[in-house]
């Protein structure tokens, strides 16, 4: 039937670091709830004060208007099942002894299981799609397989809520969401409370309908998917920049998590790099020069390609020319500046046409400049040169400084050789 | 459970029939039927004096006591390796021989006579210093209301390695004495009287009753104490309850038959090796197994070297160590206990 629980002001202190600071929600009767937070914000411990293993320093838990303290053992067993992230089980019981284990709370001692316990493991090992392993040794098991056990015994607990903490950490993908949705189908068919600490966002949303997000031991945010899971809350309790999007296929809000390191927060005093042109290819070089720590700019390039939207995600200073049309002399200056404010001009592998010809003009002027230049993959040029005369106007550069490498691979060898040996640009060679 | 059953009947008559003087199973029956009020048998008539009173006041309160210690040890064994979860744990893991012995040997040295109820100096203190060991490592091991298991069994193994050196140094100092405290140590049943079954066996019963009582919440026990404490157990309540029984059991062991080893750790792997680990199985088979051994045991140790006889544990060890590894080798997928298969 499922129960409500308002958790108040929930207060625990390990020694004298406060896990749960005031923790306040309240999930309501058949709600599915993802409880999300980074390591350490407490989502265990939460969850283990609900299910009564540990004892709140302050605050209150109260279940269906009744405080937790004021319920037995088993009944709060009768009440709440928990499936752990790893169940150890060193001995050899049987797949159904241990899902028998379920029925403990609801038998007096020395009462034999009988024909309804039996009935009731029968039907939780089938719904579980465990049958087959009933008279298996669980200790022969599969993480996968074992952890469907855990969650068949839960099942024959009859619980009105069911916990789960991080129940899918250590199983392969099919798994992961075999379980969820067992989860949820207790949750649909039987109207079970659940809550499961989970640290796959993206798994979580497929799966729950609401989310609460902890954060150093509070609720940062708690509603639907998209009131919840922001980039603002992400970087608030995860510490990473991330973007959230509808994926293009099934239209499930994710989150994709970009790392530290947006443009500005480049490694301090490292070089300035500009990656001329944008499409696919060159979107290694971006990517690796980005990863070494280089502050970027890209251009001049067509709108709505690879590199404009990674200029454009990243939030880099990026030359963008409209589709079908060709630069011009606003386009030409704009990128001069912005190669003269580089410490040096990257030409990835790029494919080269009549349209984007013009720009060797600009890097030659740079290069006469003393700017370093280099030119990535010079033997493969013909292969994606539609003009016939890149592979020519290519050699020019070198013979007037330009460096050229063999893959995108060679880059930090020489900008650390080259930046380093004067510390603010690469002028020689 | 059945077989069990046999086996103790079996060996109990075995152990009744052989010793340093071997009396006709025929006669045992005889005079046992004799004891029973309302029965006169005419044959009984004819069998001397001497067999009865070897059988009745030597051989029956000898072979009853080694039941009760050979169950005692296995039961509190199985409950031991349950509640720490852990294949090395033996009935003295928490230091409570230790304590025994300490015990024993303080009441050796000193020579006290006094003797409660006609009861010896010996097992008095050896009782006393088992169970008040107990309580000193519970103690020690007690964070706030709750007693974990990890620290439990690391306390156990301080407090018994200092209570060994104390027994250790009074035993150098043991002189005339030495004899007797390392005879003791070794352990055994000579000497067995009716007044030691009336004091060892209500112990022992009252420490069965409890243990048995908690069978199905040791199950969950043995899947973490946070599992068990999310099916209903009252984890610490019965780890309370599950120490100071078994504790009983292993307390009433020692004090009347001195440190025997390997019964205590063997018995409840043998029979979750032959039928899992299920406790409400486990423990009156490891009780009857237990039982059975140590009387066969004994007997054994009464007949080697009759009229001597031989410290019992070294016989229980040089029989059960070689079973137990052809058992080992036998079942190679030794799962419980983390084997993994």
């Amino acid at each position: 039937m499922g129960l409500n629980i308002d958790v108040h002001d929930l207060q625990l202190t390990y020694d004298t670091h406060p896990v749960l600071d005031g923790t306040e929600f309240r999930v309501e009767r058949g709600d599915l709830v993802a409880l999300l937070g980074a390591n350490g914000a407490g989502k265990s411990t939460l969850l283990r004060c609900i299910s009564r293993i540990l004892q709140p320093t302050g605050g209150q838990i109260i279940l269906e208007g009744k405080h937790l303290q004021n319920f037995n053992t088993k009944e709060v067993a009768r009440l709440m099942a928990v499936v752990p992230q790893e169940t150890t089980a060193d001995f050899d019981f049987t797949v159904e002894d241990i899902v028998m284990m379920g029925r403990f709370p609801y038998l007096r001692r020395f009462q034999k299981e009988d024909q309804g316990d039996q009935e009731i493991v029968r039907r939780a090992m089938e719904m579980t799609g465990i049958s087959h392993l009933a008279d298996r040794s669980i200790a022969t098991l599969s993480g996968g397989e074992k952890q469907r056990v855990i969650m068949a015994r839960a099942v024959s607990q009859q619980p009105e809520v069911l916990l789960l903490d991080e129940p899918t950490a250590n199983l392969d993908i099919g798994y992961q969401s075999m379980l969820l949705e067992l989860a949820s189908r207790l949750n649909r068919e039987k109207d079970v409370t659940v809550i499961a600490a989970i640290h796959d966002i993206n798994l979580a949303v497929h799966h729950f309908n609401r989310f609460i997000l902890l954060s150093g031991g509070r609720v940062l945010a708690a509603g639907r998917a998209e009131e919840v899971i922001t980039p603002e809350n992400i970087q608030k309790s995860y510490g990473v920049s991330a973007s959230t999007y509808r994926h293009p296929l099934h239209g499930v809000l994710q989150v994709s998590v970009v790392g530290n390191r947006k443009n500005g927060e480049h490694v301090e005093g490292g070089p300035a790099a500009h990656v001329i042109g944008g499409g696919e290819e060159a979107l290694p070089a971006l990517e690796l020069l980005s990863q070494k720590g280089c502050r970027l700019s890209v251009g001049p390039v067509s709108a709505q390609d690879s590199g404009c939207r990674f200029a454009h995600f990243h939030s880099l200073p990026v030359i963008i020319v409209p589709p079908f049309t060709s630069m011009n002399s606003e386009h030409r200056s704009e990128h001069i500046k912005m190669m003269r404010e580089a410490d040096l001009i990257v030409v990835p592998p790029i494919p080269f046409g009549e349209g984007n010809l013009p720009i060797f003009e600009e890097v030659e002027i740079i290069l006469k400049e003393g700017k370093a230049v280099y030119i990535i993959d010079l033997e493969g040029v013909e292969a994606r040169d539609y003009s016939g005369r890149a592979r020519n106007l290519l050699k020019g550069l070198i013979k007037q400084g330009a460096v050229a490498l063999e893959k995108v691979e060679d880059l930090p060898a020489v900008i650390n050789s080259g930046y380093n040996r004067d510390g603010g640009g690469v002028n020689e060679r | 459970m059945a077989v069990l059953f046999m086996l103790l009947v079996f060996s109990t008559i075995a152990a009744m029939v052989w010793g340093a003087v071997e009396i006709a199973w025929r006669d045992i029956f005889v005079i046992l039927a004799n004891t029973l009020p309302f029965y006169e048998s005419v044959a009984g008539t004819e069998i001397t004096q001497v067999y009865r009173d070897i059988l009745l006041q030597i051989r029956v309160p000898r072979v009853i006591l080694a039941a009760a210690v050979g169950s005692s040890l296995a039961v509190s064994g199985a409950v031991f390796q349950g509640l720490f979860r852990n294949p090395m744990a033996d009935p003295y893991v928490i230091g409570i021989s230790s304590g025994a012995a300490l015990g024993a040997v303080f009441a050796m040295l000193g020579g006290f006579s006094l003797a409660l109820g006609g009861f010896g100096a010996v097992p008095l203190f050896a009782f006393a210093g088992g169970i008040s060991t107990m309580m000193l490592v519970y103690s020690m091991a007690r964070v706030g209301r709750a007693v974990p298991v990890m620290t439990l069994l690391l306390a156990g193994i301080a407090v018994s390695a200092f209570l060994s050196a104390l027994v250790s140094l009074f035993t150098y100092f043991a002189g005339e004495k030495l004899h007797m405290v390392v005879f003791w140590m070794m352990g055994g049943l000579g000497g067995a009287t009716w007044q030691q079954v009336q004091v060892m066996v209500p112990y022992a019963l009252a420490g069965y009753i409890c243990v048995s009582f908690f069978s199905r919440e040791l199950n969950a026990m043995l899947l973490g104490e946070e599992t068990a404490s999310n099916l209903g157990v009252n984890t610490e309540q019965v780890k309370k309850i599950l120490l100071v029984g078994a504790s009983l059991l292993v307390a009433a062991a020692v004090s009347t038959s001195g440190i025997i080893g390997f019964v205590g750790l063997v018995v409840p792997h043998f029979v979750r090796l032959v039928a899992g680990p299920d406790h409400r199985f486990l423990i009156p088979a490891s009780a009857l197994l237990g039982g059975s051994l140590l009387i066969a045991t004994d007997t054994l140790a009464r007949i080697v070297i009759a009229p001597s006889e031989l410290p019992v544990g070294i016989i229980t060890a040089l029989i059960g160590a070689p079973m137990f590894i052809y058992l080992l080798k036998k079942r190679r997928k030794l799962r419980y206990f983390g084997g993994g298969g």
